[in-house]
């Protein structure tokens, strides 16, 4: 029978129902309560179990008011030690309740569906699937390794994935019928002062199902090579995990207690955001080499991207480490990225390889930079914005100089890139002088810079770059070469067919030497046969620039011996032996000019006639 | 956190970065360089041995903690340490970089020194990794603490408050020892209780929906394990010590007057300080790491003190091993004799509190709110230099490495 209701203890009756309520679901009892959960039972149980619990809170609260003014201080702290116990009896309870609904009521989803936002937005080629299919990212990761390859589809490509508008996305990691009982719980936790417990528990649980989160988008073990998958896992991570995770502790925390929600979320998320955020540090502080751009670069895309919703996602106090730490990395990659874009300009104004390329044909470091120009011109968005110095130019007396003054409404990253052509070119001339055979050395300026310029002209976006100026720069220097080229070679050869000390002077005819004659066939055709033997193991790879070469060899050279052959060869076949003089009729000239340049590996049998 | 290979295969690789002007350090400058490096060295860790003296303690502040603020393996303590390694560190890479013939560095014997040391500093790598997140373990165990202070600190303590206590130092305890369990057990993954500790290691307190989650004396586990997801299930710290400590012998004859001595200065201490952290801070399996640091030989003048500081630690090691308890941090040592002792306490409880007892719990608990406090202050920033050691070796690698190539050859795989 309850006890008849007195003044002090009006609320003695309910009070001792609450107490007994609570006794009945304490966890550390030995009898029943063990094995059932509360919130798993019907909702009458539940709140029952609450509301005694508010009441036992009630009457701590009125107790800490009453017991100023009351004489009996013993019985009053005898009161509030026994609601106390009551309290920290239902607390413990509280806490398994908590710690049982969050674990029971989370969510599971694949992680393909996680990756479900991302892939709307990218071509098929680039969706990977975890952990198995990694060919394509191979491939994918071998066209970055190696500059070259198509620039505009590239292009588009990244811009699909990398410029996407950011959406972020929240999920239910709880599912919403949970949320409302686990708020309750929450603000009883906190009003009882047991806000530490509640903060533990939720961390202790939401922090374990982060890093299984984690594993399924595999970024616990990320190397080098997989900056895209980085990339992918990150953007789900910020946009999709984390951001759900606060929406979370707002739906929990929010309005309980003063900045619980920003203490729990940082308790769940801080030591993965720290994790996530070290793949992308490692790189920024690794090694710099020329490969490393692209990757660095889209890497620095990325962040840039991602970096508004870090910042509104972490845009408490307690987080301003990641948000900093978010920014440093970005700057840091900004920082290699110059630095390796001017160390690639030095690297290849020293690279010191003299062996001569056989042939006087491209050299295999022309291809490289000017692959490596062009895929620069494609990330021209994002590097104008990071480099802002001009190239440093002409420290060293040894090196090239530039003329700035015909190119001020050049982007500084603009003038990089003429910079580095310009570097290139400077090399390749010391290259060049390492032919025995000056001929062959124009030949391989003329190839080599021809090649540049091709480079430049295909591509629209490399084409405005580099400008107009310098394009014309550069093709006056390769036709120059060509002429020099012309005359290193053929000058002798032509020589040979001159009028001059033929005729000797004679009183009544000039008559022609014969003998001379003779000597000057002999030495065109040595001559001629020499250039036939040599330069056609050389090679001029463009087709046009190999013909418009021969047209203009042949244009002097045709006519001359069309011209010689036809005014001398009446002397020589009046004499002995013409055969071993008129070697070559005009037309076997043409053919044999036509092999020039072929870059035969064995030099072709002479014709006889 | 592992660095990987990069593949080398490009053209450009064999390029030249030809930056700085190198010219061969004289001989007596070098000397002198190296001689002023290890009296540095062991100047630095004298004073870690013998921390300055404490103010003798105020009357009235019943905290003995304060006198322990700077003592072997606190905290602070360790933060001390993490300056003078970056220092150490400084100085010698300056002395190994600076205005030095790159081809110098790439001939016999730094052909084989040389990788040796850009292995250890790989290896140590994962042991910032492991540590950083060891430390995550330790707050864990701080805001347990905190509980358990909080509840202690209220007046009138009635068994409400006593049972809330025993709850948390219950967990306290407990994740303190279940630590050392997988750590004594002799190789976690291995036998049946080894596979229980190794299951229980990556459940963190995650457990099949809907059960109880109620346990013996009322204590929910609430176990939070140092990640073993960073560093992968099998690794262990004290394997990772022992790999580091391969072919580090102090150089001889004519080898011992050059470059190979603060090499060798170098690695030891590198290693010595991997070692220190991987006993202070929980990490995964550390059995017998007391066995596995090669002490350098007596006789060197620059090791003196940092031999005194690893038979300081070593002998507490040892102590604890036997007993059974996790990490030597000198505040979580103290910690867990003070969770132990207001067990006890709370065990005995009955309201109203016997006087003398109360006191005495009541000077504990604040003892244990100062360690708690002076961990809240230390902690976070410990992490942050432990990071900053990891950004500092990988630093460090990439310009040796770089140095290399450019003495034309790379004989180790690159980051």
């Amino acid at each position: 029978m309850e006890p008849p209701e007195t003044s002090l203890d009006s609320d003695g009756s309910k009070l001792e129902t609450a107490e007994r309520i609570i006794l009945r679901w304490d966890s550390a009892a030995t009898d029943g309560a063990r094995g059932k959960m509360i919130f798993q039972s019907d909702r009458d149980e539940v709140d029952r179990f609450l509301r005694a619990v508010d009441e036992i809170q009630r009457s701590l609260s009125s107790v800490s008011f009453s017991s100023s003014s009351s004489s009996a201080a013993t019985t009053v702290d005898e009161h509030e030690v026994k609601a106390n116990s009551a309290i920290q009896i239902a607390m413990a309870r509280l806490e398994d309740e908590f710690r049982n609904i969050l674990l029971s009521h989370t969510t599971t989803f694949e992680p393909d569906s996680l990756f479900l936002e991302e892939s709307s937005s990218v071509s098929p080629s680039l969706c990977v699937e975890l952990g198995e299919d990694t060919t394509t990212v191979t491939t994918e990761e071998e066209e970055l390794n190696s500059p070259g390859g198509s620039g505009s589809s590239r292009l588009t490509r990244r811009r699909s994935s990398y410029r996407s508008t950011s959406s972020i996305r929240e999920m239910d990691l709880i599912s919403p019928e949970a949320v409302s009982d686990l708020r309750s719980i929450v603000q009883r936790m906190v009003a009882a002062g047991y806000s530490r417990e509640c903060i533990q528990v939720y961390g202790t649980v939401r922090k374990s199902a982060m890093e299984t989160i984690f594993k399924q988008l595999g970024i616990v073990k990320i190397s080098i090579g997989d900056i895209r998958k980085w990339i992918r896992a990150a953007k789900v991570c910020i946009r999709v995990v984390f951001s759900s995770e606060k929406r979370l502790c707002e739906q929990l925390f929010d309005g309980i207690c003063t900045a619980m929600d920003e203490t729990c979320f940082m308790e769940t998320v801080k030591a993965s955001a720290l994790r996530l955020f070290t793949f992308p540090e490692a790189i920024s502080i690794s090694r710099r080499s020329p490969e490393k751009l692209f990757k660095i670069l889209d890497l620095h895309d990325a962040l840039t991207d991602m970096l508004p919703d870090i910042e509104a996602i972490f845009d408490s106090d307690s987080s301003d480490a990641i948000r900093a730490q978010a920014v440093e990395i970005q700057s840091r990659l900004a920082e290699a990225s110059r630095g390796i874009l001017s160390e690639f300009e030095n690297a290849v104004l020293r690279e010191p390889s003299i062996v001569p390329v056989p042939g006087g044909t491209i050299h295999p470091l022309t291809r490289y930079v000017m692959n490596y120009i062009v895929m620069i011109s494609d990330y021209k968005q994002t590097l104008d914005d990071l480099i802002m110095s001009n190239p440093s130019t002409g420290s060293d007396p040894n090196t090239p100089d530039m003329d700035f003054t015909e190119l001020e409404s050049k982007s500084p990253l603009d003038l990089h890139l003429i910079w580095l052509i310009v570097v290139l070119h400077f090399n390749l001339e010391e290259k060049s002088k390492h032919y025995r055979d000056t001929s062959l050395s124009h030949i391989f300026i003329m190839n080599n810079i021809h090649y540049i310029v091709q480079k430049v002209k295909r591509s629209p976006e490399l084409r405005e770059m580099i400008g107009d100026h310098y394009l014309r720069k550069l093709t006056g220097i390769f036709r120059h070469a060509a002429t020099n080229y012309q005359r290193a070679t053929w000058v002798r050869v032509l020589n040979s067919l001159r009028d001059e000390g033929l005729h000797v002077s004679g009183s009544f005819s000039s008559g022609v030497s014969r003998s001379a004659l003779r000597e000057r066939f002999k030495a065109f055709n040595t001559m001629f046969e020499e250039v036939h033997r040599t330069q056609s193991t050389w090679s001029v790879p463009d087709a046009q620039l190999r013909e418009e070469l021969r047209i203009s060899l042949s244009e002097h050279l045709i006519p001359a011996y069309r011209s010689f052959l036809g005014r001398f060869r009446g002397h020589i076949e009046s004499g002995r032996h013409p055969e071993n003089y008129l070697k070559y009729s005009v037309e076997d000239i043409e053919t044999i000019v036509l092999d020039l340049f072929e870059g035969y590996t064995t030099p072709p049998h002479l014709r006889r006639r | 956190m592992r660095p990987a290979q990069d593949n080398q295969g490009s053209f450009l690789g064999r390029i030249s970065i030809r930056r700085n002007q190198f010219v061969d350090v004289n001989n007596e400058q070098e000397q002198e360089d190296l001689e002023l490096f290890q009296k540095h060295i062991a100047d630095r860790f004298t004073e870690l041995l013998s921390p300055p003296q404490p103010p003798p303690s105020d009357e009235t502040n019943t905290v003995a903690s304060v006198a322990a603020t700077e003592q072997i393996m606190s905290v602070t303590w360790l933060r001390k340490l993490m300056d003078v390694f970056l220092c150490c560190e400084a100085e010698f890479k300056a002395i190994l970089l600076m205005g030095r013939d790159p081809t110098q560095i790439s001939k016999p014997p730094f052909d084989r020194l040389v990788p040796e040391m850009l292995d250890r500093s790989i290896k140590a790598l994962d042991i910032c990794t492991a540590v950083v997140n060891g430390i995550d373990s330790v707050r864990h165990y701080q805001r347990l603490a905190e509980i358990a202070v909080t509840a202690l600190e209220q007046r009138p303590l009635g068994d409400g408050n006593v049972r809330r206590a025993k709850r948390a130092l219950a967990n306290l305890v407990v994740a303190l020892s279940l630590e050392d369990k997988e750590n004594v057990s002799g190789g976690g993954g291995g036998g049946g209780g080894g596979n229980k500790t190794t299951e229980r290691s990556w459940s963190f307190g995650r457990r099949s929906g809907g059960s109880s989650a109620a346990s013996k004396g009322g204590a929910t586990i609430g176990q939070l394990k140092s990640s073993s997801w960073a560093v992968g299930r099998n690794w262990s710290a004290a394997k990772q010590i022992h790999a580091m400590t391969a072919n580090l012998t102090p150089p001889r004859g004519n080898e011992a007057a050059g470059l190979p001595q603060p090499m060798f200065i170098m690695s030891t201490v590198m290693v010595f300080v991997m070692w220190v952290l991987t006993a202070a801070v929980p990490c995964q399996e550390r059995s017998g790491l007391a066995n596995h640091l090669p002490v350098p030989p007596k006789h060197l003048n620059w090791a003196q003190s940092l031999i005194g500081i690893h038979e300081k630690i070593g002998d507490e090691w040892k102590k604890k091993e036997k007993k059974g308890s996790a990490g030597l941090m000198e505040e979580m040592t103290r910690m867990e004799k003070l969770g132990h002792s207001l067990m006890e306490f709370a065990d005995g409880f009955h309201y109203p509190a016997e006087k003398d007892a109360a006191e005495s719990a009541a000077a504990q608990v604040a003892e244990m709110a100062e360690i708690c406090r002076r961990m809240e202050e230390e902690l976070v920033p410990l992490q942050q230099q432990i990071r900053e050691v990891f950004h500092r070796i990988v630093r460090s690698r990439a310009e040796i490495l770089e140095v290399l190539e450019q003495a034309g050859k790379v004989s180790a795989p690159v980051v």
